[in-house]
């Protein structure tokens, strides 16, 4: 089983240029070890949306590789989403499930069928391209590059051990500094960094 | 009277790249001809919650979606709405097909009339249409209506200027079909 930080300290150490999208237990964590502007926390509670805002992305800029950190409670709430990436099949897009069994940052509650569900095995039948499963924090470590090079859609599934994360809000003092604006100001920010760093935007109806 | 096809050339013109969401039998030959369409990309979602968040991850891609899906499914999409687009301040235009305006009408009720239990276990009534303008009011979304001797079209044109200019999601109402 992996630590929340065996999870994400490896994805930090390799990521380039690569979008990455939070939800839930993962979003301090990851602005622990990562200060991006292409970093995005959908922290503002859309009941399990994640994966599905960063599909959107995946399909705006099919330059970019965009990484959802997503949690296992979340990915219950939207599983129509494994349907819906497997329908687009973006190559770009990859989608991470760290699964603790929990709802962590609301007090720790079980997830439905949390001990029995095999997220690996829905998105195989779903039909991602390439699907990992992880408890072993050296094998996650070493796969990392591969996982991020390789054509998508990606699915990890990483078995991780519960934390100890609260409730998330948007403050000045969150150590996390995406979480020090509002949504509205962090996408404006976002927006920016996406335009600076990709160079020309295609225009209008412009295929892809 | 528009049909599918000068409502997909709107499209054009107003730089839509993405609709987003689920068709019906209203939508459904708008979602058809998106799908031939040579630039715009149709994205077929399997709840109409996820439309929002599809949407509002374009938007932040910097491509102009539009979302398109029927009033149940609007219902359905409330906290998505609210902690996507809504949040982010993301100027999404929506097309919401209207399911039950008729039978609202043949039954001599409107949106306004008060919600009681007679009025909302009526087998006469669809109470989705019943709560259609409500639950936007209250979500603080702009909405227009478009019934029978509306342009679609035009419709369509003001919600997304609107939806731009305000950068919120704005809503046009659809009790007629496109055709």
């Amino acid at each position: 089983m992996l630590t929340v930080a065996q999870l994400l300290e490896p994805l930090a150490r390799h990521r380039t240029n690569e979008i990455v999208v939070t939800t839930m237990s993962v979003v301090r964590p990851w602005g622990r070890v990562s200060d991006s502007d292409l970093d995005f926390a959908s922290a503002d509670s859309a009941m399990g949306h994640a994966a599905d805002l960063a599909l959107g992305i995946a399909l705006a800029r099919p330059e970019r590789r965009v990484v959802a950190l997503n949690g296992d409670g979340s990915m219950l709430m939207c599983l129509g989403t494994l349907a819906t990436v497997v329908e687009m099949a973006p190559p770009n897009y990859v989608l991470v499930v760290s699964d603790n069994g929990e709802f962590e940052i609301t007090g720790h509650q079980p997830v439905a069928a949390g001990d029995r569900i095999d997220y690996a095995g829905l998105a195989e039948a779903a039909g991602f391209r390439s699907v990992y499963r992880f408890e072993d924090p050296r094998a996650w470590a070493a796969a990392v590059p591969e996982v991020l090079s390789c054509v998508g859609p990606t699915f990890v599934h990483a078995i991780v051990e519960p934390g100890t994360e609260g409730p998330i809000g948007r403050t000045d003092d969150e150590p996390a500094r995406y979480l020090r604006y509002s949504l509205a100001d962090w996408s404006d920010i976002f927006r920016s960094a996406l335009a600076e760093s990709s160079g020309p935007l295609p225009a209008p109806n412009e295929p892809g | 009277m528009s049909r599918p096809s000068e409502t997909i050339s709107l499209l054009v013109r107003a730089g839509i790249t993405h609709v987003v969401g689920i068709p019906d039998s209203t939508s459904g030959p708008l979602f058809q001809e998106v799908r031939r369409h040579p630039t715009i990309r149709l994205v077929t979602v399997t709840r109409e919650g996820e439309a929002f968040a599809v949407a509002s991850g374009l938007w932040l891609g910097h491509a102009a979606p539009l979302v398109v899906i029927q009033n149940t499914g609007l219902l359905e999409s409330g906290d998505s709405i609210r902690g996507t687009a809504m949040r982010m301040g993301a100027g999404i235009p929506v097309v919401v097909t209207g399911r039950g305006y008729a039978k609202m009408a043949r039954a001599g009720v409107g949106p306004g009339a008060p919600r009681t239990l007679e009025l909302m276990t009526r087998p006469d009534v669809d109470s989705t249409a019943l709560l259609t303008e409500p639950t936007l009011e209250a979500w603080g979304i702009p909405h227009e209506l478009c019934g029978s001797g509306d342009d679609p079209a035009e419709g369509v044109r003001r919600v997304v200027e609107q939806a731009r200019a305000e950068r919120r999601p704005a809503v046009l109402v659809l009790t007629r079909s496109f055709t």
